[in-house]
């Protein structure tokens, strides 16, 4: 797939295309990206409308290892409570239930997670899921982890990888930041390559330049003498509460 | 035992209490006084209520006019009903079978007789004259100055002329004595009687053609939705029995979110149904009968759709939400749920929609609270870590094979056991291990959130997990 996406250099912030809703979109990634890639999915789709979202979770030890996290969630600009977490058997029942939620108009958006190959995933289903998405307004994602890009119908292909994060005062990791590359666009450029980064105000992954490099950054020179490094956040205070 | 005023009272004795002399209404430290091993138990009325209607349903086989009398009376109205049973007492005892209560039964030739006999006479006693007044249940002043005035029967007071009746203890006393004596009607209130919503077809010749059933169906839910509509109730369960000429049956089981009686939308989800049935549908040589039955209806009333305005959501939501519950089965769909807790692990639960509450917003995090991360593991993976100092982030850990050199680490957000959950839990080193909880991004951008199970006065060698994963 993409060998190394920190070597490409990044396209310009204003060409960005965010995931629009009453498309499908493909979001590849690897088993390693998997949270990156569904925060992107999730952020993108969340963002453009306030009904609920339906998370189509797929059958294996990995979806049942990995739960998601109501509080996280909620930092990423979605409300848990407008979560909707289908379980389903097969892969085959995964995209029938996508098919079928992408048909209702009350919807933010779907996105369905998909590990390995998905032979049930053909340009038939993935038509129908167009068709279906442009009918209703509904954004869709199918989110591949590990697989390689199947021909379908979709819109757009990205390919997201996570990417360094700006350090924030005391190398603290910053806000999610992530390289997303677009694959294939219907009737638009493709090869390009952002970095997004979170940005709280906005509440949405924007597209932004090359983070300052830690190694530069004032805070890793250390200071003579022994100096206790401060957390970016007050974390004392969860002993109080605790206790 | 209930409380009246500033007292608590009995409310109700067993037959045992009644056999040491204790009656209803006697003050429960008179009662205790006298049997220190009183057993008490709190008077429910809502409970006695319920009971009473259920009884009251039980014995709809004796006649269809059943009035409850609060709050331990029924009133059966045997009109025409007692030669089904083989007379009155016949009956009477087929009443005292068909119940696990004891009880005080009177006939009489009309319901305010009957009460009286029953409440106020002697065992098999018919004649009203006998009654006492108290049978009258007038106010106690009005009771107090018929006794005064040496009138203790019912039948005594019925010999004076009721202008004087009127004159001395109220027009409500005559109206009482009227109606006991059957000379002014008192109309009986009897529990309205609902079928049950059961529709049927059965057929001469067995249908086994597809279009032909689905027209049956379809007839089926417009008789359901008539009856529906005129009751003012939506259906939330619907159950399809399809039996087969050679005996077999088959049953459909539909439920819906939000009460409906749209025959469409009930349609669909029994397309569905079959949709998702293992072995599909086999008519075989034809229905029979084909039955639709409504086990659970709630109240709906008529809707008023707007002309421009939009559709509802929510209901365009349940619908999607009947649909794939019906098709993958109730427990596949499911919500997050907040917990009060500040574990990671227990601080959210994933519900099935079914038993969900309303949705609401999620609660708002504490403002100095470090990030949570999108995906949490479940149970959290242990991994090796290296620390620079013991108590220190992280320098490098490894997790399935991989090794990550941590870049950046923020922490500890030091967070301690629920000991109170525990056993023993305020005993020192009973209370649960404390987690160190780091933040920590690798080279390559991916965070990751370890923790450190244990303070080092609390485990000699502190194991360390992978708990969760940030976007």
């Amino acid at each position: 797939m993409v060998p190394d996406l920190a070597a490409v250099p990044l396209a310009a912030p204003g060409a960005f295309p965010p995931l629009a809703r009453g498309q499908l979109h493909e979001v590849h990634c690897d088993a390693a990206d998997w949270a990156s890639a569904l925060g992107f999915a999730l952020a993108m789709a969340g963002a453009g409308h306030p009904g609920p979202l339906v998370l189509v979770r797929g059958p294996g030890r990995g979806a049942q290892l990995l739960q998601p996290c109501g509080a996280g969630l909620a930092l990423l600009g979605i409300d848990p409570a407008r979560l909707l977490i289908l379980t389903v058997d097969n892969a085959r029942e995964a995209l029938r239930s996508a098919l079928e939620a992408a048909r209702g108009a009350a919807l933010a958006g779907v996105v369905v997670e998909a590990r390995g190959a998905l032979p049930a995933y053909d340009l038939t289903v993935s038509r129908r899921l167009v068709l279906a998405a442009e009918r209703s307004g509904v954004g869709l994602a199918v989110l591949r982890g590990d697989a390689p890009p199947r021909p379908s119908a979709a819109h757009t292909r990205w390919q997201v990888r996570a990417a360094p994060s700006t350090a924030l005062a005391a190398r603290a990791p910053g806000p999610p930041a992530l390289l997303a590359e677009l694959l294939r666009r219907r009737g638009g450029p493709a090869g390009l390559v952002w970095r997004l980064e979170w940005n709280d105000t906005d509440g949405t992954f924007q597209p932004c330049g090359e983070p300052a490099s830690p190694t530069s950054a004032p805070a890793r020179t250390p200071p003579s003498g022994a100096v206790v490094s401060l957390a970016a956040r007050r974390t004392g205070a969860e002993r109080s509460r605790a206790a | 035992m209930a409380r009246a005023g500033n007292a608590l009272r009995l409310a109700a004795v067993s037959g045992h209490a009644a056999g040491l002399g204790l009656v209803p209404g006697m003050a429960l430290a008179d009662a205790r006084a006298r049997h220190p091993a009183l057993a008490t138990q709190p008077h429910d009325p809502v409970a006695d209520a319920r009971a009473l209607a259920g009884i009251a349903r039980r014995l709809r086989r004796f006649t269809p006019r059943i009035a409850p009398d609060p709050p331990d009376g029924l009133i059966l109205d045997i009109t025409g009903c007692a030669h089904l049973f083989g007379g009155e007492e016949a009956l009477c005892a087929a009443v005292r079978a068909a119940t696990p209560f004891t009880m005080r039964q009177a006939l009489a030739g009309h319901a305010p007789a009957a009460r009286a006999l029953a409440r106020y006479g002697a065992a098999g006693q018919e004649d009203l004259a006998t009654l006492p007044v108290r049978a009258l249940e007038l106010p106690d002043e009005a009771l107090a100055g018929l006794r005064r005035a040496g009138l203790e029967t019912v039948g005594a007071l019925a010999a004076r002329p009721a202008a004087a009746i009127a004159a001395r203890f109220g027009a409500e006393a005559v109206v009482r004595l009227r109606r006991l004596l059957g000379e002014a009607a008192q109309p009986l209130d009897p529990l309205a009687h609902q079928a049950p919503l059961r529709f049927e077809r059965r057929f001469a010749e067995p249908v086994g053609h597809q279009a032909a059933i689905a027209r049956h169906l379809l007839a089926l839910l417009g008789e359901a939705v008539r009856v529906l509509e005129q009751r003012g109730l939506g259906a939330r369960q619907l159950l399809l029995t399809l039996c087969r000429s050679d005996g077999a049956r088959q049953q459909l089981a539909i439920a819906t979110s939000l009460p409906s009686r749209d025959p469409a939308l009930i349609l669909r989800l029994f397309d569905e149904r079959i949709a998702s049935l293992a072995d599909p549908l086999d008519p075989g040589f034809g229905y029979d009968t084909m039955e639709l039955a409504v086990p659970l209806a709630e109240p709906l009333g008529a809707l008023q759709p707007g002309f421009e305005a939009p559709a509802d959501q929510s209901a365009a939501l349940a619908e999607l939400v009947d649909r794939l519950a019906t098709r993958l089965g109730p427990q596949h769909l499911a919500r997050l749920v907040p917990r009060d807790s500040h574990l990671p692990e227990r601080a959210q639960r994933l519900v099935p929609m079914a038993d969900a509450p309303a949705p609401a917003p999620w609660p708002a995090p504490a403002a100095d609270l470090p990030p949570r991360p999108l995906l949490l593991f479940d149970p959290p993976q242990p991994v090796e870590v290296i620390a620079e100092v013991p108590d220190g982030p992280p320098h490098r850990f490894r997790w399935r094979g991989m090794t990550h050199e941590v870049r950046l680490a923020e922490g500890p957000e030091r967070l301690a056991a629920e000991w109170w959950c525990r056993p023993a839990g305020h005993l020192a080193g009973h209370g649960g291990l404390t987690r160190d909880y780091y933040r920590v991004e690798d080279g390559a951008g991916r965070r990751f959130w370890l923790f450190r199970h244990g303070l080092y006065d609390e485990a000699p060698v502190p194991r360390w997990y992978l708990h969760g994963l940030f976007a």
